[in-house]
């Protein structure tokens, strides 16, 4: 009996486990964690829903059926970033207001459920936008990439400068560019959120407002492990009931709502009698022997199968106004895309639905651009690609040939390229106004975006005199943006990429043969 | 005729070691009777890196010359691009490696490398190759990827470019050496010693905007001259420069070129790009700007050149 108390240090292990890596994926600005770990967020279970790793989606669920909900408190980084929290908050306290400050609340069914049915629903109606808020993994990368990331960055930068004035260039200075205001509000909004709901109500959030709280609720009320009372030795102290962070302890009636239990088996630990066991208990066993009890007491369970159903029916009689949002929502869109020029996708992104109904905004592309060319989107491209990735030649361009963004994509959203892939997608054109070019305005030498064209696309042409001109070959233009991010011509640049929404492939500069040249003089 | 020649070897030989050891320990090594003076330029062909450097110092007189017990160096070299040797973009590491050695075995107290780079700088610097050559010599390779690196520094001389923030490794150096590659440049036509300045700069978009070639030869105006160019010619990228598509940009002259004259150097190796390449001087603006900026001079014969083959 004892050794289950090892459950929780299992759980803090296997939560380490995933959460240094995840963590590490996101702050690490210097390339130093190898872009294989990043396989590990196939996991993540709205990735691997719109991923496509049915495989793994379905692993998930057979997990949440044998143990419960056990990915909320080990693979989730959302969920373990709370369960720190809690920790932090609760150093220093007494224990009644640090870790038995919770107490038995009822289950928020038509709340929890009803966000899950609209996700799926707007989801399927091509808007995801409530995945990209409401997707824990997502959030933690967004907290990762904007304001961990930044931290850790900010430290190193301090060590750097110390480290530099005795000469040692072990570290370097990093200027971070991808912060954006839309990244910030978002992740400052959810951490806040997290924080605080922490604080005052333990895991609410993935008991409301979680898509996949509530997805695997479904399937951890019928798992075959559970939490469970011993009613003999129980003395109704109440400390599971106080140390419970989902709040699904009702120590009264010695129930556990497993709909809501997260496993982090802190209860089990708590019992000082040894009562509340995590033990095999398929549902159809326990149902036979505890249907007295159940009847005269409100069973959760009977009342959550009851909501979930008047639930359906509510978002069933909501499908046409959803629809109908679903619908204005586009127009909007469209009426946005008209005014300027769209967004660049990223390589592998294919084209701008696929695009935005797999990406989830998590922004790991963006951590993981040795260039920092990725940023992402506030509102500049109509409310449907906001705190999406788009390619900013402002300041920096795509490597030639890099690959990491599509590499590390989490959901495919963008498609992993080969080298040779890469550098034959067009996610772009360059396009040239020559009423701006400072060689046709100054009429002196420039010349810088054909200097920055890896292709050649952009290549100079005789002009007046000994100047020469930039021009454009779009069959050969891939779009990296070298020209746009560095043409000198301010406000609005000379040579702009405009955005192929969808991506075009051009063909491999030909392999030109290498001409032997021999010299025989110096030539001065 | 042998008789006189031996007699005249002797008299200078004598007065060499009257008055400097080192000219005599080169002038025997080399076999080569030092009856001239110290070149002002050296040229030397047909050798790998290593030994065409080695070649240009010893008829320049010695690394001694340039480095001196106890200073802090900076080499620059051109790492603007994410490519490798092979492909020319960026100055050769073998040539970079067999410099720092020399500075250090010159009793220099440290050699630093960096470059502002055009391509994400820590991929540059390990493509290059340099990045490795410099550890593996004992220099240190430092980042130029950030503002924060960079002090504004006036240029009184400068027509259009009065002040510029410089890199400050090359602020604090006591000495520093100019190691550019000979390649076709779109904007400049031709990059070498002079355009090699462009990466010791933190805003170049400055100088596209306002007259490039004249920024170009207006940032050479700064008090603290490279005390010595060497001009990397082995692959010289002769089209599509300055960062190149393929092998078919490269040509392979195995040349290099040493000289403390900027303008003079960039000269030269305009006349050796022209062997592979037709390019006019006028086309090069920056280098002409340069000669009326008094930087040196266009007029190869008044320079004192010493052409090798090896």
């Amino acid at each position: 009996m004892k050794s289950f108390n090892h459950l929780k240090w299992l759980r803090v292990f296997l939560a380490a486990l995933f959460f240094i890596p995840i963590f590490l994926l996101f702050v690490d600005f210097a390339v130093l964690i190898p872009e294989g770990v990043s396989k590990i967020l196939h996991l993540q279970i709205i990735p691997a829903f719109l991923g496509g790793f049915i495989g793994l989606f379905i692993l998930q669920i057979v997990l949440g059926l044998i143990f419960g909900r056990i990915y909320c408190s080990t693979m989730c980084p959302a969920g373990v970033l709370q369960d720190l929290v809690n920790r932090v908050f609760c150093i220093g306290k007494k224990k009644k207001n640090g870790i038995y400050r919770f107490k038995y609340t009822k289950p928020m069914n038509l709340l929890r459920y009803g966000l899950l049915a609209i996700t799926l629903l707007l989801a399927i109606f091509g808007i995801t936008e409530l995945i990209v808020w409401l997707d824990p993994y997502s959030n933690f990368g967004r907290i990762g990439s904007s304001l961990f990331r930044p931290a850790v960055i900010w430290v190193n930068n301090i060590i750097a400068d110390v480290m530099m004035s005795m000469d040692n260039y072990t570290f370097y200075h990093v200027t971070i560019k991808t912060v954006t205001t839309a990244s910030l509000v978002a992740a400052l909004t959810i951490l806040v959120t997290f924080i605080v709901m922490v604080i005052f109500r333990g895991r609410l959030f993935c008991n409301t407002l979680c898509p996949v709280g509530a997805l695997l609720s479904l399937v951890s009320r019928y798992s075959l492990f559970k939490i469970s009372f011993d009613s003999e030795s129980c003395n109704n102290c109440g400390i599971c009931e106080r140390t419970c962070k989902a709040e699904a302890i009702d120590s009264k009636n010695m129930q556990v709502d497993m709909s809501r239990c997260v496993d982090c088996f802190n209860c089990v630990s708590s019992c000082k009698k040894g009562s509340l066991q995590y033990r095999f208990k398929p549902s159809f066993k326990k149902e036979k022997e505890a249907v007295s009890s159940m009847a005269t007491t409100t069973d959760p369970m009977v009342n959550t199968r009851r909501s979930f159903l008047a639930t359906g029916a509510t978002v069933a009689a909501t499908l046409p106004v959803v629809s109908a949002v679903a619908k204005t929502m586009k127009k909007e869109d469209e009426e946005v895309e008209s005014r300027h020029w769209p967004p660049v996708l990223p390589p592998g992104a294919i084209n701008i639905e696929r695009f935005k109904d797999k990406c989830t905004g998590c922004h790991l592309c963006v951590t993981k651009c040795p260039s920092q060319v990725l940023r992402p989107a506030g509102l500049q491209y109509g409310f449907g690609y906001l705190l999406r990735p788009y390619v900013s030649y402002y300041d920096s361009y795509c490597n030639y040939e890099c690959t990491i963004c599509s590499q590390v994509c989490p959901t495919h959203a963008l498609k992993p390229l080969t080298v040779e892939e890469k550098v034959t997608t067009q996610i772009g054109i360059a396009t040239f106004f020559i009423d701006r070019c400072i060689v046709n305005t100054e009429e002196t030498d420039c010349g810088a975006c054909s200097e920055h064209c890896p292709t050649q696309a952009v290549h100079m042409i005789p002009y007046k005199g000994t100047l020469t001109i930039p021009q454009v070959e779009p069959d050969l233009c891939i779009g990296c943006g070298g020209c746009e991010s560095i043409c000198p011509v301010n406000p609005d640049r000379a040579i702009i990429i405009k955005s192929n929404l969808v991506h075009a492939y051009v063909e491999k500069p030909a392999e030109e043969e290498a001409i032997e040249i021999e010299i025989d003089g110096f030539g001065f | 005729m042998k008789r006189r020649e031996f007699l005249k070897t002797s008299a200078v030989a004598g007065a060499a070691l009257t008055l400097n050891f080192e000219g005599l320990s080169a002038a025997l090594t080399n076999h080569t009777l030092a009856v001239e003076s110290t070149p002002d330029m050296v040229a030397v062909m047909g050798g790998e890196p290593e030994a065409m450097l080695d070649r240009a110092l010893q008829e320049l007189g010695g690394i001694e010359k340039f480095v001196k017990k106890g200073q802090k160096i900076v080499i620059k070299p051109n790492i603007g691009w994410d490519r490798t040797p092979e492909l020319a973009g960026n100055t050769n590491p073998k040539l970079v490696q067999a410099l720092v050695k020399k500075c250090l075995d010159a009793g220099a107290s440290k050699v630093t490398v960096f470059d502002h780079t055009c391509d994400e700088w820590r991929k540059c610097y390990v493509t290059s190759g340099i990045e490795e050559a410099v550890k593996a010599a004992g220099g240190v390779i430092v980042p130029g990827n950030d503002e924060k690196y960079y002090k504004e520094v006036p240029l009184p001389k400068g027509i259009s470019l009065k002040s510029t923030k410089i890199h400050e490794a090359l602020l604090e150096a006591d000495a520093w050496i100019n190691v550019p590659v000979l390649k076709n440049h779109g904007g400049a036509k031709l990059t070498c010693a002079m355009k090699n300045y462009m990466g010791i700069v933190w805003d170049r978009r400055y100088f596209h905007q306002n007259d490039l070639q004249q920024c170009i030869a207006d940032v050479c105006t700064w008090d603290k001259k490279p005390v010595l160019n060497i001009v990397d010619a082995y692959r010289i990228m002769h089209q599509n420069g300055p960062q190149g598509k393929s092998a078919a940009d490269v040509a392979t002259l195995k040349s290099l070129i040493a000289s403390p004259n900027i303008v003079a150097i960039d000269t030269a190796a305009l006349g050796l790009f022209n062997q592979v390449k037709k390019l006019d001087m006028e086309a090069v603006g920056h280098i002409g700007k340069g000669e009326e900026l008094k930087l040196g001079t266009t007029n190869l014969k008044k320079v004192n050149i010493k052409r090798i083959k090896i």
